[in-house]
């Protein structure tokens, strides 16, 4: 073959070549040009783009240079072609740029002293960064419309602050699938509002004021109640549910003033549902369990933190020996964290030796480890998905995202079924799907291991189960259960449990009480919990609210709540992820995990560290394989043999 | 007479609105002949002999935009775009007034060149007394077989179905047209997908305009080469041509394409009325840029209109005379602009309503030089910036009057009120 001269052809590996700004750079096939510029690190300013929706190329402020084009491009609607030259870097998008800008500005009114946004907004951002400098000349009056309207309890609009950009209505199209929100009228006479003025029932309504670029939409509960510089931002999880949205918490003066989203794909796909969001001012009650107490002859004494815990140890220690280690029950809780949870399971089996250690009030048949197969992510790698009651969405409304997600972009069929539905009437419904995520409530557990065997004839099976709790996963995997040690392991003797332990406590069977709290399970229970703290011989325990527990706890140390501490958690597919104190405790007494160390070091355990809780997060990492692997961020997963 | 009438040949005859009317003069052999003598990749291939392009504004080539549909993709949809709502354009209506079958017959014969199955005539909402017309003349037209099943035994089946628009200029787009069909806000779509591919509900659809299908019953019957011979190289056939304005005989006009447009105005309308001469005129309706007296030179052709700086657009021409303000004249199309806006895109929406309000200032004589100046450069981060052409063209009358009229414009700032007026109600009385 004669020499050409020409370069060799590069192989396909599905990316094509693209330079923006000189830089050059290699993109998978169908990436958007806004997206590369991304990759290269070069900023283009975009208001109607947004990474979760298609784009709609209406704000025109992405027009970048592409070379062979006779007209500016919008970025983000431009798919990268192999040898595309953009550049960003020329007068003429500099000048379209301030252009828009002063498009945008000239109807858009002078609120920002009042508007929420101010200080963490595109509008203000980007004018200062690519806008003119000064305005032109008013020559005209702004075109007015009504402002401050209420949609809802939660949000508010502003119509004149809207730029147009059809991100609220999008988001409706095609994130949740509902219609709410609007356009009416034309022209500059265009507004945003709802059909017919009604009120917005959506449970996902909180998601509007981030994903509105300006104060257009904004949050009821922040109206007027901070600057963005003036909060203190901490990176945590949700603690609404098991799903494990993450979240910024952004406390002002020690207050939690807002819960924001903080984008993980693989759980929340930046969204978070009204429920979690708006539960944010829970932690900010000033009722809290300040300083450990011990009851002698039921009069309550403060004391230090040292006497309790010799106090406790000393108690739990003279039960033991009395009426043996299994006159004594340990609860832990959906509310606390890995490190608590796993020192806690420590504590009860190797430490007291009691059998009985639970997390819940009853115990739900059949659970496996397969029942936590499926990831969130990995919905949408299924055709079909079968969803067993309304319980699933109602626990964890972020689900019903990530299921219309997997039919909108990915063509899945979703099923909603009857938490009872027969095996026969499950395969008919999912009759041709050959990859089926099939997702249940915890209660109805053994039921949907009998669809899945029933389903798993026909096509491949994975299981998502919705646990309780911040932290429900959690208690199972490491073992806060009477038939089960950490990591699914068989355990010597089975114990009872947390309704028999209660029982035992209030019938005078039981003596001894180790509780975590506060402990959402234990609300169901009724009186039954006030009639065995009472009665019990003495219960330990932790709390953060004045209640049942506090009044008649032996002894009782301050609980630190969830935004007050660091730690882990487990959501519902078994990712591990971190918590972050953001706030300061509302004791001065250590955290439980350092105080549940010193209880068992004053009960005689030999080498248990410090009771820190990454210290004890290391520990816990090295005993779990499991949760070893995970890492930080990374799902738990265990084979399907361990088998309770 | 520079007339030369192929659609409009038969205008005036008794009853050619009713079917009968129409076919007594050869209605409908033109389909017959389609079903006859050509299969649909033919007929396709046909019109692409006749170089016709697009009568809607854009001049695209006709049968190039029908070969751009895939091969194997069903069902595809026609529209026939009855929108007509270009400032000076009336031609359409005329067609529709005079003949609504010869536009029914076009779209059936397209109708089967492109394999469509239904077939819709989207009308301007104020058209309301056409629109009445057209579905009288689709009923006439399905009663007698030609619309339906098996249309003339040929094995055929098409429906058509005209659907009245709303009152928007925008919806003469054609991806605004499908979503307005589709029932939703009359807004273009983001392209691509371009509507060849992905149109109507999804589907392969074609949109052509009135003028357009009307010629096909003619180049069926008299062929592609044929059609070609008449006009120019680039512009082939005959337009109806809207002469307005200021001139002695207004109205439609069939001119051969390559006619001098002096013809036009001195044969066919009489030239400038109350004796008095041509200031300048627009070719192309309200979009299209300004041309001077010189310019009437120029042969009705797309690229020679173009090489001047303008273009033949939709075919409306609109002569201005001597007493005319070309600020005036500007600041009326802006606003029709601002009116039309969709408001989809930041520079369309808020650009015609801030040159609307300059210009009206301008008018009046309010406006300073400086606010004179930032006009142009309001109309450059506009044109090419803007979502779809309707925010584009909102800048080329203007921009071309003030190239032309500088002095003029430049004489308003300040002066209180419009100057040009002042002198002309002196000149009138």
């Amino acid at each position: 073959m004669a020499e050409t001269g020409t370069p060799p052809e590069q192989p396909d590996d599905g990316r094509v070549g693209i330079s923006i700004d000189g830089r050059e750079l290699r993109v998978p096939k169908g990436t958007l040009v806004l997206d590369a510029a991304t990759e290269a690190g070069i900023h283009i300013p975009i208001y109607c783009a947004h990474p979760k929706m298609d784009p709609v190329a209406v704000c025109r402020m992405c027009l970048v240079n592409i070379e062979k084009f006779p007209k500016p491009q919008p970025a983000c609607a431009t798919v990268a072609g192999d040898g595309m030259v953009v550049r960003t870097n020329l007068p003429e998008v500099t000048k379209l740029r301030e252009g828009m800008l002063e498009f945008l500005l000239l109807n858009h009114p002078l609120d920002c002293p009042v508007c929420d946004r101010g200080g963490e907004c595109d509008l203000q951002d980007f004018t200062f960064r690519y806008g003119p400098g000064i305005s032109r000349f008013p020559i005209t009056e702004k075109v007015h419309f009504k402002k401050a309207i209420p949609l809802s309890e939660h949000i508010e609009l502003d119509q004149e602050r809207c730029i147009l950009c059809w991100r609220c209505v999008r988001y409706y199209d095609e994130i949740t699938g509902e219609k709410e929100i609007v356009l009416q009228q034309r022209g500059v006479d265009t507004l945003v509002t709802t059909f017919d003025d009604r009120q917005l029932v959506s449970k996902f309504q909180g998601n509007l004021p981030e994903v509105c670029p300006v104060g257009a939409l904004t949050h009821r509960k922040y109206r007027f109640v901070s600057r963005p510089w003036d909060l203190q931002r901490t990176a945590s999880v949700c603690p609404e549910c098991s799903y494990g949205c993450n979240i910024n918490v952004d406390s002002r003066d020690f207050e939690v003033r807002r819960f924001a989203s903080r984008d993980n794909p693989l759980v929340d796909d930046m969204w978070l549902c009204d429920r979690g969001r708006y539960s944010f001012d829970r932690w900010n009650s000033s009722e809290r369990v300040r300083r450990p107490v011990v009851r002698s002859d039921g009069e309550p004494r403060d004391v230090t933190v040292p006497e309790a815990i010799t106090q406790a140890a000393r108690r739990l220690r003279e039960i033991a020996d009395e009426y043996g280690a299994a006159s004594i029950g340990v609860l832990g809780s959906s509310a606390s964290t890995n490190e608590e949870l796993f020192l806690l399971e420590r504590l009860a089996r190797q430490v007291i030796g009691t059998p009985h250690v639970d997390h819940q009030l009853d115990a739900f048949e059949g659970l496996s480890a397969a029942e936590h197969e499926l990831g969130i992510a990995e919905i949408e790698d299924c055709d079909a998905l079968v969803v067993l009651g309304a319980e699933p969405e109602e626990q964890a409304p972020v689900l019903t995202l990530r299921l219309y997600k997997a039919e909108l972009k990915k063509h899945a069929r979703v099923h909603r079924l009857s938490r009872e539905v027969s095996a026969a009437d499950a395969v008919a419904a999912a009759a041709g799907a050959t990859r089926i995520g099939l997702i249940a409530d915890e209660t109805n557990r053994a039921h949907a291991a009998e669809i899945a065997t029933a389903l798993g004839g026909a096509a491949s099976v994975r299981r998502l189960t919705i646990t309780r709790g911040i932290n429900g996963r959690g208690a199972k995997d490491l073992g806060l259960l009477p038939n089960v040690g950490p990591a699914y392991a068989s355990v010597t003797q089975t114990g009872m449990t947390g309704r028999q332990i209660l029982e035992g406590l209030a019938a005078g069977d039981m003596r001894g009480l180790l509780m975590l709290g506060p402990n959402p399970a234990l609300d169901a229970a009724g009186d039954l919990l006030e009639r065995a703290v009472r009665k019990a011989a003495c219960v330990v325990a932790f709390d953060t609210r004045p209640g049942v527990v506090s009044r008649y706890a032996t002894v009782l140390f301050p609980g630190h709540a969830i935004f007050e501490k660091a730690g882990s958690v487990t959501n519902v597919e078994g990712r591990v992820q971190r918590i972050r104190a953001g706030l300061p405790p509302a004791s001065a007494t250590p955290t439980e995990t350092r105080v549940l160390t010193s209880l068992a070091v004053e009960m005689g355990a030999v080498g248990w560290g410090s009771g820190d809780p990454h210290a004890v997060n290391r520990l816990l990492r090295d005993e779990v394989t499991a949760y070893g692997d995970a890492g930080n961020g990374g799902r738990a997963l265990f084979t399907a043999e361990a088998v309770a | 007479m520079a007339e030369y009438k192929l659609l409009t040949k038969d205008f005036g005859a008794d009853a050619l609105q009713t079917l009968k009317g129409y076919e007594r003069l050869g209605g409908y052999q033109g389909l017959r002949d389609a079903f006859k003598k050509f299969t649909p990749e033919t007929l396709v291939a046909e019109v692409k002999t006749s170089n016709i392009r697009g009568r809607g504004g854009a001049g695209f080539p006709t049968g190039m935009k029908w070969s751009f549909l895939p091969k194997d993709v069903f069902p595809r949809y026609l529209c026939c775009n009855a929108d007509e709502s270009e400032p000076g354009c009336f031609k359409d209506r005329y067609l529709i007034d005079e003949s609504p079958h010869q536009l029914i017959e076009g779209l059936l014969i397209a109708s089967y060149a492109l394999q469509v199955n239904t077939s819709f005539i989207y009308i301007r909402g104020e058209y309301h007394d056409q629109r009445l017309l057209l579905e009288r003349a689709v009923e006439e037209a399905r009663a007698a077989g030609y619309i339906g099943k098996n249309i003339l035994g040929s094995g055929f089946d098409c429906d058509v179905i005209v659907h009245g628009g709303a009152g928007a200029y925008i919806c003469g787009e054609e991806t605004a047209l499908i979503e307005s069909l589709e029932g939703l806000r009359g807004q273009p779509r983001l392209k691509p997908p371009f509507p060849a591919v992905k149109g109507l509900y999804g589907q392969p659809t074609v949109v052509n305009n009135v003028e357009t299908l009307c010629n096909m019953p003619h180049i069926v019957q008299r062929g592609g080469e044929w059609f070609k011979s008449i006009g120019t190289e680039k512009s082939a056939g005959t337009r109806v041509f809207c002469a307005s304005g200021h001139i002695n005989r207004p109205g439609n006009y069939e001119m051969r394409l390559g006619t001098p447009i002096r013809e036009l105005l001195d044969e066919e309308c009489g030239g400038i009325w109350r004796g008095r001469s041509l200031k300048a005129f627009q070719p192309g309706g309200g979009s299209m840029q300004v041309l001077m007296p010189q310019h009437l030179d120029l042969p009705l052709d797309m690229n020679a209109v173009q090489e001047a700086g303008s273009s033949l657009g939709a075919g409306a021409m609109i002569f201005m005379d001597e007493t005319t303000c070309l600020v005036d004249v500007s600041m009326r199309l802006v606003d029709f602009y601002r009116h039309e806006s969709c408001g989809k895109c930041v520079p369309c929406r808020e650009g015609t309503y801030f040159e609307s309000e300059l210009m009206h200032r301008l008018e009046s004589g309010l406006a300073t030089q400086a606010e004179l100046a930032s006009l142009a450069d309001i109309c450059s981060n506009m044109d090419g910036r803007c979502f779809c052409p309707l925010g584009d063209t909102a800048t080329w009358f203007v921009m071309s009057a003030y190239k032309n009229f500088r002095d003029e414009f430049e004489a308003h700032c300040g002066a209180g009120r419009c100057p040009v007026r002042a002198q002309a109600t002196a000149l009138v009385a």
